[in-house]
This record gives C-alpha cells, sequence and structure tokens, in this order.
C-alpha cells in the first residue's frame, strides 16, 4: 500500500501508449473484417431475410367452380356460411368471453377453451380466431344482441361448399374441407381456413375448382400491423364443370342400391364417358364441409358397411362367372375354342385326387362355346382352363386391363389382382398348381377386380377392342388405354354368346331381356368363403357375411346408343336375381325413359339413422353364425354350387 | 496561477475535439432516422435527437467545466468520491426507484441519478492515482490492491442488476493495469487462471443474462427470445450491404423489428442505411477519436496526466469495442451503450465531461516546462 501511495513519479508508461495504439488498431481490424463479412459477403441473405420480415402476402379468396351434371343440373355450389370469430386485440377479458361464446353457441367450454389454445399461435393478435365455424340465425341474432358488451367478438362471413345431392354423389365429387398442416406445407398457396378436395372429384380436379387467389402484397410492421397494401392481381374464379354423370341414372342407381352394399356402373362404351357411378352405402360429402366432429368421423370411419368406401373403384372382388367372359375369349385369342365344338358335361371334372363339379351337378350334357356361356357351364371352362393354362389366362386377362387401374379421375383407384405363376412363387413361395388353374378360369382363387375394370373390358368387347379411360367429365377426349387382342370376329363371338345368354330362356340373364333393346350379359356370383354343400343347402339362411356376391355385366344396344351396365351387389348370393334388378332397372330407364327419380336429398337428412354397432347387431341377428364345422375356410380346390 | 491561462488556448487538442465533434453530429443525425416510425400513413417522429442535441449543449458545458481547473486537483478528491460512492451504492437497495425490474436509480426530487455512473468516474480517479503513483511493474499485492478496491463497487452494481455496468467499472481498472504493466510472471499466471475463472462467474449470473449469452453462442435456438435483438441487428446490418438504405430508408428500423434502435442498438440503424462505407467511416472517426486521446496519454506532462487519460481511453474503448461488437453479433446482449451515438442524457453529459479532462490533461503538457 505504501508504495501505491507514496509520491508521483515522473514516469509515463512507454509500453502502455503503445499498448493503446495496438489496441485501436486491434479493434478497427476486427470490426472491418467482421461488417465485410455481414455486409458484404452476407449481405444477400440479409437483404432477404429484412424483406421476409417485412412484407407479407395476403391472399384473396377465389370461388370455387361449380360440378354441374351432363345436362346442367348444379351438384356443387358454395353458399354463404357465418363464423364466430375472436379478436384477441379487441377482447377485454379472453377466459370470460370464451365462457360466453360457449354459452351463445351451446359448444362444451372445454371444447371452445381448446379450440382457442389450438388455433391462438397460427392467428395474429389483430385478426379474428375463429371459434364457431358453423353459426345458425339463431345463434348469429343472439350474438348481434350482446356483441357491444362483448367486444372482440365478430361474425365473420365466409363461403361454404355445398352438395345439393351430399349422399347420391359423394363417391363420385368427395368433398372438400379445410386444409391440414400436411397440405399447407405442399402448396405454399394455401393458408389456414381454406377449403381443399380431400376426395373423388374434388380433390382430383381441385386444381382447376379452386381457381387462382387474387395476392396482396402487405407490408407491416413488427406487431403485424398493416402499414400498405399492394394489390398483385385479382382472384380468379375456379373453373366450372359439367360432368359425364346423369344425375337421373345416378339417382336411380342410388334407389335401387338403397339398403344394399353395391355398386352400379353406366358407361358409354364408345367414349367412355360414365353416366352413373353408384356406390351403396353412401355418405352425405355435406357432413365434411361444416367440420366433422371426431364423433361423426368415428362413426364413419368405424361402420361395418364402409360407406366411405367407393365400391366400383375402390374395392376389389372376385369377378366369379363373369371372368368367364374373359378366358372364352383367351380361348379364341389362342385358338383353343371352336366355338361348334362340344364338350360334355357330366357335372364334374377329376383332376388328380379332386372333383370339380359344375354347378349344374346332374350335368349340362353337350356344351358348345355359346351354351357353355348361356347357362355358365364349369365343366366346358374347367376344361377350356386345363388347355389354356395360367400362362395364358393371365396374359389375356392383363392385356383386357385387368391388374391395372382405369386411370379414371378418381383417388385412390384400386387395381385388383391377376395372378400368374411368377407372382405365387414370389409371394407364397410355392409353385402354381393344376388346380389353380380351374379356380381362375371361373373367377375365383386369387382373382379381384373391380366393378369399373369389368365395365371397361364389357365396352371393349363391343366397341372393337378399345380398352377406354373411364371419363367423369362431359366432352372430355376418349382415350384409349389399350386394344383387346382379340379380332373383330372373335369379339363378335363373345357379344354373341352374351346377348344369347340374355335371349335363350335358358340363358342367366333371361331376366333382363328387355323389349326393342338389344341387351348382352354375363352373370357371377363370387364366393367369399367356401361353404359346404350342408350351408350351401341353406340358401337364405346363410349368414349374411358368408354369402357371394353377385355380378351382372352387360350391355345394351339400340340404333346408335349403346351402353354398358355393371352391377356388383355385396353378398347378393345370385348374379340374376342379386345384380339383375339393378342391371334392368338401368336398363329400362336408359332405352325405355322409365325413370322414376327419387325426391331430391334434403342435406343431412337422409343418412342413415342407426348407428353403425346397430346396424351390425340387426346383420348379425338376422343372419346368425352358423355352427362350428359347416363351415371350411379352405379356398382350394373345388368349386361348389354356382351361378343360375 | 489562474486556473486558465490564454496560452493553453493554443495548447488545446482541436483534433480530439473535432472528431468527438463528428462522431456527436453522426449521433444526432442517425437518431433524427431512428426516431422515425412508421405507423399507418407517413412517418411519425419521436424527438429523441431534439432531446439529444439538448444534453449535447448541456455535455459542452460540462466539458468546458472539466477544462477550465488543474486536472491535478483531482488527485486529492480520489479517495473522498470512493467514499461517496460506495454510501450511495449501498442506498440503492433501500432508497432506490426500481425501474424496468432493476433498482439503480437514486431520486433527489429534482433529477434522478445512478451511483453506478458515478462509480466509473471515480474508479478512474481512483486508478489513476494508484496507479500514477509508481512505474514499477505491478505485484500480486499491489494487483489486488487496486481489483479489490473496484470490485466492491462492482459487485453491488452486478447486484442492482447492471451487468454492464458493473463490468465496465472493473474493464475499465483492468485496463489501466495494463497500461501500467505486470510483473511477466504475474502476467503469465493470469493468462492461465483468468480463463479458468471465467466460468464460475456462470453461477453469480441471473438466468436472463444466461438466455443472452447462449443465445449469443446460438441466436438461432431462440429466434423470437434472446436471440432475437441479435438476429434482427444482424438483419439490419447485413442488409445495408454496400452503399445502406439511404438516410431514413432502414426497414429494420422505421418497422420496428430491430429492438432499442434509439439506445444499444443506434448504430445498427446506421449500418442499415449508410451500409459497408458508413459503418468504416465511423469505425475510423471512433479509431481517430481513440487514437487522440492515447496520444494525449503518451504527450501528458506527468504520469497521472497520462493515467487519467488512459483511464478515459479504456472507458470509450470498452463500451465501443463491447456495443459495437453486440450490433454486429461478436458479443453477447450487455446493456452499454455506443458513445455519441446512442441515446442518452447523463451518458451525453459525462463522455463530453471526459473528453474535457482529456482535453485539460493535453492543453497543460507543456505548463511546467520551465519548473
Amino acid at each position: 500500500m505504501k508504495n501505491l501511495l507514496s509520491a508521483s513519479s515522473q514516469n509515463v508508461p512507454r509500453h502502455g501508449a503503445t499498448l493503446l495504439q495496438f489496441l485501436v488498431l486491434g479493434l478497427f481490424c476486427l470490426f472491418a473484417v467482421r461488417l465485410w463479412y455481414l455486409q458484404i459477403h452476407l449481405g444477400p441473405v440479409f437483404t432477404e431475410k429484412s424483406r421476409n420480415n417485412q412484407l407479407r402476402i395476403e391472399y384473396l379468396f377465389a370461388p370455387r367452380g361449380f360440378l354441374r351434371d351432363r345436362i346442367g343440373e348444379l351438384l356443387a355450389v358454395n353458399e354463404p356460411a357465418f363464423a364466430l370469430g375472436l379478436v384477441r386485440e379487441d377482447c377485454e377479458d379472453i377466459p370470460a368471453t370464451l365462457e360466453k361464446v360457449a354459452e351463445l353457441t351451446g359448444l362444451p367450454a372445454e371444447r371452445v377453451k381448446e379450440i382457442y389454445t389450438r388455433n391462438k399461435p397460427k392467428v395474429k393478435s389483430f385478426e379474428p380466431l375463429v371459434l364457431a365455424p358453423d353459426l345458425t340465425f339463431d345463434t348469429i341474432a343472439k350474438v348481434e344482441g350482446v356483441s357491444v358488451r362483448w367486444p372482440g367478438l365478430e361474425i365473420l362471413s365466409r363461403t361454404r361448399r355445398k352438395y345439393n345431392y351430399g349422399h347420391l354423389l359423394s363417391h363420385v365429387l368427395g368433398y372438400v374441407s379445410e386444409a391440414n398442416e400436411a397440405e399447407m406445407q405442399a402448396d405454399p398457396s394455401l393458408s389456414l381456413g381454406d377449403f381443399v378436395g380431400k376426395q373423388g372429384l374434388e380433390n382430383r380436379l381441385d386444381a382447376r375448382l379452386r381457381g387462382q387467389k387474387g395476392k396482396r402484397l402487405i407490408e407491416v410492421d413488427v406487431t403485424g400491423r398493416r402499414l400498405s397494401e399492394e394489390q398483385q392481381g385479382e382472384p380468379k374464379a375456379g373453373e366450372e364443370i359439367f360432368l359425364s354423370i346423369d344425375l337421373g341414372l345416378q339417382q336411380l342407381g342410388h334407389k335401387v342400391l338403397e339398403g344394399k352394399s353395391g355398386a352400379v356402373i353406366v358407361m358409354d362404351p364408345d367414349t367412355g364417358e360414365i353416366l352413373a357411378l353408384v356406390s351403396e352405402p353412401s355418405y352425405d360429402s355435406n357432413m365434411f364441409t361444416s367440420g366433422l366432429s371426431s364423433a361423426q368421423w368415428a362413426q364413419l370411419r368405424d361402420d361395418p358397411l364402409h360407406p366411405l368406401q367407393n365400391r366400383a373403384t375402390q374395392s376389389v372382388y372376385p369377378p366369379g362367372s363373369v371372368f368367364k367372359l374373359v378366358v372364352a375369349a383367351a380361348g379364341l385369342r389362342y385358338g383353343m375354342v371352336d366355338p361348334k365344338e362340344t364338350v360334355n358335361c357330366t357335372g364334374e371334372v377329376a383332376l388328380g385326387n379332386h372333383v370339380f363339379r359344375c354347378w349344374k351337378h346332374s350335368g349340362h350334357g353337350a356344351v358348345n362355346f355359346q351354351r357353355a356361356l348361356v347357362e355358365s357351364c364349369d365343366t366346358y371352362f374347367y376344361k377350356l382352363g386345363m388347355k389354356l393354362g395360367v400362362d395364358r389366362m393371365s396374359e389375356f386377362a392383363k392385356a383386357s386391363g385387368f391388374g391395372s387401374v382405369t386411370g379414371i379421375t378418381l383417388p385412390h383407384e384400386k387395381s385388383g389382382l391377376i395372378a400368374s405363376r411368377e407372382w405365387k412363387e414370389k409371394r407364397y413361395g410355392v409353385r402354381w398348381t393344376k388346380g389353380e388353374d380351374l379356380n381362375m378360369v371361373i373367377g375365383q382363387g386369387y382373382t379381384v377386380t373391380s366393378p369399373l375394370q369389368v365395365a371397361r373390358y364389357i365396352a371393349a368387347v363391343i366397341n372393337g377392342g378399345k380398352l377406354l379411360k373411364p371419363l367423369l367429365i362431359r366432352g372430355e377426349q376418349p382415350q384409349i388405354t389399350g386394344q383387346l387382342p382379340l379380332t373383330d370376329e372373335q369379339a363378335a363371338i363373345v357379344k354373341r354368346a352374351m346377348v344369347a345368354t340374355v335371349e335363350d330362356p335358358r340363358g342367366t340373364c333371361h331376366r333382363v331381356l328387355t323389349p326393342g333393346v338389344v341387351v348382352g350379359a354375363k352373370t357371377g356370383s363370387a364366393q367369399v368363403v367356401r361353404l359346404t354343400e350342408e350351408l350351401r343347402r341353406m340358401g337364405d339362411a346363410v349368414p349374411y357375411k358368408y354369402r357371394d356376391h353377385a355380378w351382372m355385366a352387360g350391355f345394351g344396344e339400340q340404333g346408335s346408343k349403346r351402353y354398358v351396365v355393371v352391377a356388383m351387389v355385396e353378398h347378393g348370393m345370385h348374379g340374376a336375381s342379386g345384380a339383375g334388378p339393378v342391371v334392368k332397372a338401368m336398363l329400362n330407364a336408359l332405352f325405355l325413359g322409365k325413370k322414376e327419380l327419387p325426391p331430391q336429398d334434403v342435406a343431412g337428412a337422409a343418412s342413415p339413422t342407426a348407428s353403425p354397432a346397430a346396424r351390425l347387431e340387426a346383420v348379425e341377428t338376422q343372419f346368425p353364425e352358423p355352427p362350428v364345422g359347416i363351415l371350411s375356410p379352405s379356398m382350394d380346390g373345388a368349386r361348389r354350387e354356382g351361378d343360375q | 496561477m489562474s486556473p486558465i491561462d490564454r496560452r493553453m488556448l493554443y495548447h488545446v487538442n482541436w483534433r480530439l475535439v473535432g472528431v468527438m465533434a463528428a462522431l456527436f453530429a453522426i449521433g444526432v443525425l442517425n437518431l433524427y432516422s431512428a426516431s422515425g416510425v412508421r405507423l399507418g400513413d407517413g412517418v411519425q417522429m419521436e424527438n429523441f435527437y431534439q432531446k439529444q442535441l439538448i444534453w449535447g449543449a448541456m455535455g459542452l458545458v460540462g466539458m468546458l467545466a472539466f477544462m477550465v481547473f488543474d486536472y491535478r486537483r483531482l488527485h486529492s478528491v480520489a479517495w473522498p468520491m470512493y467514499v461517496l460512492t460506495i454510501v450511495l451504492l449501498l442506498a440503492v437497495p433501500f432508497i432506490g426507484k426500481t425501474v424496468l425490474g432493476a433498482r439503480r436509480w437514486l431520486d433527489f426530487g429534482l433529477f434522478s441519478f445512478q451511483p453506478s455512473e458515478l462509480a466509473k468516474f471515480t474508479m478512474l480517479l481512483l486508478g489513476a492515482r494508484l496507479l500514477s503513483a509508481d512505474s514499477e511493474k505491478l505485484n500480486l499485492r499491489q494487483l489486488a490492491t487496486v481489483l479489490g478496491l473496484g470490485l466492491v463497487p462492482a459487485l453491488m452494481i452486478i447486484k442492482q442488476p447492471d451487468l454492464g455496468t458493473g463490468m465496465l467499472v472493473l474493464l475499465l481498472l483492468g485496463g489501466l493495469v495494463l497500461f501500467r504493466g505486470v510483473k511477466p510472471w504475474l502476467f503469465r499466471t493470469l493468462c492461465v487462471l483468468v480463463p479458468l475463472v471465467m466460468p464460475l462467474f456462470w453461477f453469480v449470473l441471473k438466468d436472463y443474462q444466461k438466455r443472452r449469452i447462449l443465445a449469443f453462442l446460438d441466436p438461432a435456438t431462440d429466434p423470437l427470445g434472446s436471440g432475437y435483438h441479435i438476429l434482427q441487428s444482424e438483419i439490419a446490418v447485413g442488409s445495408g450491404r454496400i452503399f445502406g438504405k439511404g438516410f431514413l430508408g432502414g426497414t429494420q428500423s422505421q418497422l420496428r423489428f430491430l429492438p432499442e434502435k434509439h439506445t444499444d442498438f443506434a448504430v445498427a440503424v446506421f449500418g442499415e442505411e449508410w451500409g459497408f462505407f458508413g459503418m468504416i467511416t465511423i469505425l475510423s472517426i471512433f479509431c481517430a477519436f481513440l487514437y487522440q486521446i492515447a496520444v494525449v496519454a503518451r504527450d501528458a506532462k506527468d504520469p497521472y496526466g497520462s493515467y487519467l487519460a488512459a483511464g478515459v481511453f479504456f472507458y470509450f474503448f470498452w463500451q465501443i469495442l463491447i456495443n459495437m461488437g453486440m450490433v454486429m453479433g461478436l458479443m453477447p446482449v450487455v446493456g452499454v451503450p455506443l458513445p455519441f451515438i446512442s441515446y442518452g442524457g447523463s451518458a451525453t453529459l459525462v463522455n463530453f465531461s471526459l473528453v474535457g479532462l482529456v482535453l485539460n490533461v493535453s492543453m497543460r503538457r507543456y505548463l511546467f516546462k520551465q519548473t
């Protein structure tokens, strides 16, 4: 301490003065380098960031394009909807206001709070946060009444998609609902609260229907307040689209399938246009536009009858005897069939230890090509199957469009399956057996097809072999996606056999005979599980879920008018009785003008009232489980009783 | 001897006055721009630049006041000032005023005042007095004495909490110690020990201070919290690029993305509007300013004057280093203003007065030549 405080010395520290000068130099160099790095090297990066800070883009809503049927009937439109929003900045007491909102709307208070908490980070404090998306006029009046005392509450008017025939066309139109996180990420033009097509045509035509939003460049400050606006393009309304669907026909299909599970398709074989595409049971597309509650969603999703499934395109079934139309054509194609030659049907065919039975146990006697199709003789086809073998059947079926999607403008189409030797070895590690040839030839075994694929094939048989893409938009250019490997004569032989199946009184499709119209068809009843003889003889007493699927695929011609009609009824038992009436109703409407139109859907009113559980229970009690032992799950070998 | 001599006017360091005036002018011009806020149509001006001008005028008076007397008289007031500072600092926790969560102010009715500001000046005087007593390099005991005397007020200030000012007090003393020099063995020991001891201070820091340091080390972890300041400051400076966005053209500042744009981040506004050239210019002027003070420290008549000038040098040097370092993302966010550029009444007053003190030392450098 002492020498520190002693008298002052005259020496100025020399190194100290040098130190100060070095410090100044160091300071300059350090900052000069840093400034070069920030302002010159990284300058462009920071310029971009500064722009992002300052400018926001706001999109102006473009009305979604209307959807109409082929004669202009409106199917999907937009209607005003009113939502209740909360502007946080203007609100004095948010918890109390949320309570009030619960009281006004009748929503549970926790639900309102949950909506508020979930959306709070996504909505700026000066923008309205939507608490209740769909207000009734009653609620609007109540809110208007108290809005002075509850600042921050706002009625927002938005537009909402409205489906005039919610149940009729749900599988074709699909539905729109608010874009989710992933969709907004994938498409930067989408923002919170925008509607996008999630299913059906709404989904596949989304880009055309959505139109183009207008763009507005907004300069904001750090709190998000708008300082200036610049319009950068007007909103462009979405395109109005006319579908190839005929509303009347669609309504009729809906009506004849009501209460059943199944699908019916009406297709123009020359253009590929679809006039009706019905899948039952269906759901109401309108349910989705105002936000589905999780309970409603669970009910739809868990319904044992799967109303969300489009049975015409997204479900695949064994084609049963309908597939005989394919193998018969294959037989002609590979020269393994002489239409004049006959085969003697004794009611069964032996292969190794197995006996393959014809559905008619007493046998058909001598059958030629045409009669084999007319009466759906299994024996004839077993013998054809032995000759053809899996390789040729598989090749021909694939060339006829089976096993691959049709390309219809609907999402999640299933391709079905045509088995082959290689496929089986890869899948099961086991070789293909001769018995499987015999299963395949009658449309059982591994083969599964969608109703739409069958319709495309029938169309090709009568239109000169063109495999057409099924079109849902009116006047769209027909698109040929493939060619049947058949000569015109060969196709004509198959077509003639189909007509005979209707016109011959012994024919399995005789019941769809329509005066003044050339009708050709083929039935199928596709086995769901292998039933024992005993169980099968129970007939109508067979449990619902074990009954065969009923198919009928056909066409009608009258002058230049011709249409393909394919119907598939799940567990409809027999092709003719299960699916036949559906085809007949469509043919009557198409050619005889006998359309009975069910009344227009009242939105939300026509949905099945019973809960899925109750519906399933009804099914179960109606068709009790069979006693153990009479049901064999095995799929191999022998043919059970079959078509009529 | 009259306190002011006509001859002394010839020896006023006009270069120092010139660079200081340039800095102040740039500061006011920049504050004018930083005062602009856009809320809707047009630009709304706040009046920080006017207030700064008034403070500058008062600072000029302070500067003259610090020139007229002979600086050697300050030798004897160092200890009384030290005692006074400690007393006032002790009083702060009891009768101090709380502003923004920190108790730093003493309210004297007519004016409020921060004892921590006084502490910087006191430690400058005391440090100059103690260290100018001898020219030998410091040994451990002397070093401990000086730093111990500094640590008392520094810790009291850090507790307020005001990390920036507390650190400045210690750094200022540390600078003076280096100006004098320490024994080589001691210097080497310190070089090893200080980095080892530094991390211990982590436990003394408040949570918000820890967050600032973490945010500095990695701004991306918390872009809307502590990292926000650094990020927005870098964006402002970086987006200025070579020539800047032009006077009054800074969007980061006018749209208030840049926080504290009048005070701690004022130079970021300048960087945004004047770009690399502007920043290099202002950096050069700062260096010229520091260099002029260093020259005064070198040429002073006596060690005491030399240490006073060196003290002022470090007073400015650390603030420039910390503030500009923070603005450019080289330092964590510490509330240290940039002399002459940041808005601040008492700081402006102190800055001008300290330049007055340096001028005082400078113009008296020939006074005793004959004796």
